[in-house]
């Protein structure tokens, strides 16, 4: 999968990091990389353009426009990075997702359950983007561990999202979409043309066993928590017990002060000009010039 | 007695006392003493008068020192005093403090005694030569500087300083020598050093003065005539000014005092004016190339040196001072620089003066760097008016002439713009796209939305000329910045950074050879991102998003056309009022006094109409104002009349002048269709122009060199009517037609009337001829081609007619003409249109990067203009069979010149292809360019920066879809 992408080596593309929505301090150990809250997103290296040698032209991105073709892998990463700006955006309550490493046409991410029958079930997940993005099918997610719901698929961990996004339409839906789907289903049940049918019966029929069972699958979920990450991937997610060593520092750091620094604007001279009363519009209408000097 | 000569750096010597008892010191001081005052006594004039207070008193201020000479001093005498003194100055010198802060014994005595005083007046009275006023200077530097022990304190100390000071000081009649007025300066400077240091002196300074007998602080207004000298002289009494002017910030006595009771500030303005009338009227332009005046220019003149060292001052002083001064200075530069003496020098009478002017206009903008003296300089280009001309007005009309001042003209809007200065925005930009009507209605909603997909950025690069594919020119930057993309790279690596360190060679392969990816775009996308963060946090500041939510459209829309009530008819009154009850309404409240901040809103239509303004209050616009004709058409008078009379080759550059304000006023809003028209004016000019050695396009070249495009047929058909205006020198008969012409000119400007006015060159041309374009023409955005009149508007025309503006819409006429203009204009337009799009505000961003929005059909978009360039590129690129290969060139050539400005000239003053790419660190090799296009091959040039163009948009798009978007927190 991703064959579009998947050569791509550009570390500096991601403008993904983690903390996508701050403050949580979840003990979530990843690789060492810049953080994502500074509004000043790391600048692209002129060279880590992701490109893919073994480019299949077939796919759809392509047009007869050499323009176009040249020009798709652009339009593909920003639309994705676009994507993902929504997200960030967004603040799912208990969702946190970031681009891999290796292609932005995989997430990594991880939901937490806060209550309800899967209360207290930390969930890792992966999101495929189909690489003709927007114009194909809807992302996909699965589940590290199959959960035990109606519409994820016990072997694969797949999530049904297409019955939600029966059309993928450009402009209307996006990804955060899918991840709020992905969340929801934890909270309403729905049983209608399950992926595990036994989940579905059981939820039907015996809603206490169907509790039970939940109960050991998010069990089973939590105790692979610290396993290593399925994909050999820097960016993706991995969790250690919690080091106060390690985290403490960290999880202060997230309560003490907010995404940017005090001297975000230090060292950074770029001060703009305005005396323009507000309200005014009108030019040099405002009395003095407080202006930061 | 151990003293050790050494020598010190101030020229007299300095001894150093080593271990020496303080009490052997005192003995030795008053021994020394005793001698002196023996031989001082014997040359007494009033011997029984010896007393301290008597001395000081009698000869006090030095006056009339010639009469009190008392015959010849011998000179072994006066030698004796001298190393007796300088003894004494050392041991004083080296004398440490009492306790617990208490004089020592030495400096006692000398306040006891007078000791300094008495010398000096002994000075005095041998021949005060500069020789001597050298050594008290010097005596009182070393002490000052070198003392263990304050010693300004005290009065007997601080008395015969500030005599010395006052005598040394000179007069207008009989100036210092330049060796006395160095030292005075230094020693000033030193002084000032001390105050800031020791606040408490300044009390005794200001006491000291009115001992004098007068109020002032002595060494602050010894210090004023120096503030525009040149030289270390002046430099040190700037800093020394300086330390005051800090001082003043926590001192308002100080700042009181200097405000009210000195001339400190006018004279550092009007010295402003001074300077500036030295300054060279016309410049040595290098080549056609030259848009403003890098560093390495203004260096090389003295003049300009010299003026910008007191601009740099006035800078300082403002950031420094306290608010009382800042602001009478920055009044005083307001209206004793700019008005009297720039707003004039910029509408002298030739271009090259013009044209000069507008390059230093620049400059200063670029220099000054304090937000108060910004804002004067701002507030005078976008509100003054000129002879009833807004300055902003006449600036924005000459980017659109076709010489080196529309190119320098347009370097000072890059300037400009560049500030982040929500005011200049605003009038040139925000304050027409404001209320929406540019745009259909249904549109306003989408205003904000971004673009996901890149969208537009796929249609911007959808532009790329056939001819400059990527997939058919690989661009030759691959060569040279290839995408660094290496294999090694993977996860292990932590850093971005050192990817950029991989050797091309590596990387080459990389690059598949089914997708030619371009690479150059990456480094676009990368400045893209630079400038819009750079752009967003400037506007930070900023009072309002422009987001078509606020400032409210329907309220601005309102209020504005309330506002303009008062002062102009109300658009929508006038398709149903007839032009004269509008003008009876709407003039009794027009008093421009009263309103002056609603008239600063007006694009003045007197001098340039747009189609926003409704004509017929134009005539009342100058009326009330002024009885007699403005002075440029009283110039165009005097020049018309001798153009007819056949004595205009005596004075030449009137020609020039005529040439600027036609062209002034021909400023373009016309749509792209008319653009045939807008591309003739260059030639058209050049016809009238006769060799003149700015202009910088063959007209006939340029017209065959456009194809044989729809638009080009046109402009044939326009051309006859130019060749007869041409040639109007020689039409004798033509003489009447011009006078007649000309006074109702002048009448229509003073008495009101309602009639049409219209350009000498307007009437000679064929009617016919010239309203056959009116058909191609919307009729909402034709322009009038005359100064100071206009062309008569129906009353269909008054409806609001949306309209971005004059600036944009000059741009967008010079870009449509991309073709025909020189390399660097087109740099400077690009640049220009680049660095508005990087502006986050959803308004602007929207006008020109979304290209799905729909506009008012009489409003062009940047999308319609490159269109249409992308047409006129196919049609040369098909007609040409070298084009291709022209093209390559040309981008060797561009890239070679590149790299040797990168080489040549610091990032910062030097001009880039695009954007700034200052980060750039890694040094290209030297690229030798195999074949030279010519520089006159403009559309060749055009056509490579024009591809480049669409990039940059593109990665601009881009860039905004995903920062725009990101929530600005604090």
């Amino acid at each position: 999968m991703n064959t579009f992408w998947s050569m791509s080596t550009n570390v500096g593309r991601k403008r993904s990091d983690g903390e996508e929505q701050g403050g949580q301090g979840e003990p979530r150990v990843s690789p060492a990389r810049p953080p994502f809250g500074k509004k000043q997103l790391p600048s692209i290296p002129k060279n880590a353009v992701p490109i893919t040698k073994a480019a299949s032209p077939a796919t759809s991105v392509q047009s007869a426009n050499g323009t176009h073709a040249s020009y798709g892998p652009f339009y593909l990463e920003y639309s994705l990075l676009a994507e993902f700006t929504l997200v960030i955006k967004q603040r799912l309550p208990g969702i946190y997702v970031q681009p891999s490493y290796r292609s932005a046409l995989m997430w990594f991410g991880v939901i937490f359950i806060r209550h309800g029958l899967y209360q207290d079930g930390v969930f890792k997940f992966t999101v495929y983007i189909p690489d003709n993005y927007p114009d194909g099918e809807c992302p996909r997610i699965v589940f590290d561990t199959p959960v035990f719901h109606p519409l994820v698929d016990p072997d694969s961990g797949e999530l049904d999202v297409k019955r939600a996004f029966t059309k993928w339409r450009r402009n209307h839906n996006h990804i955060w979409q899918v991840l709020m789907y992905a969340r929801t289903i934890f909270y309403k049940i729905n049983t209608s043309d399950p992926l595990n049918p036994e989940a579905a019966v059981l939820y039907d029929k015996d809603i206490q066993l169907f509790k039970r069972k939940v109960i050991e699958s998010v069990k089973l979920c939590n105790s692979h928590l610290f396993d290593q990450p399925k994909m050999d991937d820097p960016y993706a997610i991995s969790f250690s017990p919690w080091n106060p060593a390690v985290h403490e520092e960290a999880k202060e750091k997230m309560f003490a002060h907010k995404r940017l620094p005090e001297d975000y604007n230090k060292g950074l001279q770029v001060s703009g000009l305005s005396w323009v009363k507000p309200g005014s519009t009108q030019p040099f209408s405002k009395e003095d010039s407080p202006l930061q000097t | 007695m151990a003293f050790m000569v050494a020598n010190g750096n101030q020229g007299g010597q300095t001894l150093v006392l080593k271990d020496v008892d303080p009490e052997t010191c005192m003995i030795v001081f008053r021994n020394h003493w005793a001698q002196v005052v023996k031989i001082l006594e014997k040359h007494d004039p009033v011997r029984s008068n010896v007393g301290i207070l008597g001395v000081g008193h009698g000869l006090g201020g030095g006056g009339g020192l010639g009469g009190l000479r008392f015959g010849q001093i011998p000179g072994d005498e006066a030698s004796a005093v001298q190393n007796y003194v300088e003894h004494m100055l050392i041991l004083l010198m080296e004398e440490e403090c009492g306790q617990s802060g208490a004089m020592g014994p030495i400096l006692e005595f000398v306040v006891m005694e007078n000791v300094l005083e008495r010398l000096f007046i002994w000075s005095l009275r041998r021949e005060f030569t500069d020789e001597m006023k050298l050594e008290q200077l010097k005596m009182y530097e070393m002490l000052i500087g070198q003392a263990r022990q304050p010693l300004l304190h005290h009065k007997p100390i601080l008395k015969p300083l500030m005599m010395l000071l006052s005598s040394c000081s000179g007069s207008p009649s009989r100036p210092s020598s330049a060796v006395v007025e160095a030292e005075l300066v230094l020693l000033l400077n030193q002084l000032c050093s001390v105050l800031t240091k020791d606040p408490s002196v300044l009390e005794l300074f200001f006491h000291t003065s009115e001992d004098q007998g007068a109020a002032n602080f002595l060494i602050f207004s010894l210090l004023i005539p120096f503030i525009h000298r040149e030289g270390s002289v002046g430099q040190q009494a700037r800093d020394a000014l300086l330390l005051i002017m800090a001082l003043s910030a926590e001192n308002h006595v100080v700042a009181k005092h200097i405000a009210e009771n000195t001339y400190f500030c006018p004279v550092l303005a009007t010295g402003l004016s001074g300077l500036y009338s030295s300054l060279p009227t016309k410049l040595d332009v290098p080549n056609e190339d030259w848009h403003c005046l890098s560093g390495e220019d203004w260096q090389q003149l003295p003049s300009l040196v010299q003026f910008l060292n007191s601009l740099e001052f006035c800078n300082a002083v403002i950031q420094v001072a306290h608010l009382s001064i800042r602001d009478q200075l920055v009044e005083y530069i307001h209206n004793g620089f700019l008005v009297p003496v720039l707003a004039p020098a910029l509408h002298k009478l030739t271009l090259e003066e013009v044209m000069t002017t507008t390059a230093y206009l620049d400059l200063f903008i670029r220099i000054v760097s304090e937000p108060a003296l910004l804002r004067t300089f701002l507030s005078f280009i976008f509100l003054h008016r000129h002879d009833n001309v807004h300055i902003l007005d006449t600036l924005v009309s000459r980017i659109n002439t076709p010489f080196q001042l529309g190119t320098v003209s347009l370097a000072l809007f890059r300037t400009l713009i560049g500030l982040y200065c929500e005011d200049v925005m605003l009038q040139l930009i925000f304050k027409y796209l404001i209320s929406c009507n540019h745009m259909m209605l249904s549109q306003r909603r989408v205003l904000r939305e971004r673009d996901c997909y890149s969208v537009s950025a796929a249609k911007f690069l959808s532009l790329t000329p056939s001819c400059c594919s990527p997939e058919i020119v690989p661009p030759p930057l691959r060569h040279l910045d290839s995408i660094l993309w290496s294999k090694g790279t993977d996860g292990s690596q932590k850093g971005t950074e050192e990817s950029e360190e991989v050797l091309p060679e590596e990387d080459d392969c990389v690059i598949g050879s089914e997708i030619h990816l371009d690479v150059s775009y990456v480094q676009y996308l990368s400045d893209a991102e630079n400038n819009i963060a750079n752009c967003m946090r400037a506007c930070r500041v900023w009072s309002a998003p422009y987001d078509g939510e606020n400032p409210p459209p329907e309220e601005y829309q309102s209020s504005t056309l309330e506002e303009s009530g008062r002062t102009r008819p109300q658009i929508t009154s006038k398709t149903t009022q007839p032009q004269n009850q509008v003008q009876q309404s709407s003039q009794p409240v027009r008093d421009h006094n009263a309103a002056p901040g609603l008239l600063e809103l007006e694009w003045d239509d007197s001098y340039d109409a747009c189609p926003t303004q409704p004509h017929p209050e134009e005539g009342q616009d100058a009326g009330p104002i002024q009885d007699e004709p403005p002075q440029h058409i009283q110039e165009m008078r005097r020049t018309a009349i001798m153009l007819v009379k056949g004595s205009y080759m005596e004075e030449a550059e009137f020609q020039n002048d005529v040439m600027v304000y036609d062209l002034v006023a021909q400023k373009d809003v016309q749509d792209s269709s008319n653009s045939c028209h807008a591309s003739s004016k260059p030639a058209e000019s050049e016809q009238l122009e006769s060799g003149e050695p700015t202009s910088n396009q063959n007209p006939t070249e340029s017209s065959i060199r456009n194809g044989p495009s729809m638009e080009d047929c046109k402009k044939k058909e326009g051309e006859p009517a130019q060749s007869d205006r041409s040639a109007i020198p020689e039409g004798e008969d033509l003489m009447a037609q011009y006078e007649d012409l000309i006074r109702s000119l002048a009448a229509q400007s003073s008495s009101q009337t309602n009639s049409e006015l219209k350009s000498p060159t307007e009437l000679m041309e064929d009617e016919v001829e010239f309203n056959s374009f009116l058909p191609e023409t919307p009729e909402l955005e034709r322009m009038p081609s005359s100064p100071f009149g206009t062309k008569p508007c129906s009353a269909s025309r008054g409806n609001a007619v949306p309209f971005t503006g004059p600036f944009v819409s000059v741009l967008l006429s010079r870009l449509e003409n991309m073709l025909n203009n020189t390399l660097q204009v087109n740099l400077l337009l690009t640049g220009i249109l680049a660095q508005l799009a990087a502006y986050p505000q959803p308004l602007l961003r929207s006008f020109l990067l979304n290209t799905n929005m729909v506009f008012q059909p009489s409003v062009r978009s940047l999308y319609q203009v490159l269109a249409s360039l992308k047409n006129q590129i196919e049609q040369l690129s098909a007609t040409r069979k070298d084009f291709p290969e022209l093209l390559t060139a040309a981008q060797q050539c561009l890239l070679a010149r590149e790299s040797s400005l990168r080489d040549s000239q610091s990032p910062k003053m030097g001009d880039r292809i695009h954007g700034p790419e200052a980060d750039k660190t890694k040094k290209y090799p030297a690229i030798q360019p195999k074949v030279i296009v010519p520089s006159n091959r403009t559309e060749v040039y055009a056509t490579v920066l024009f591809t480049e163009f669409l990039k940059e948009l593109a990665a601009i798009a881009q860039e905004h879809s995903i920062l725009s978007q990101l929530p600005m927190e604090e």
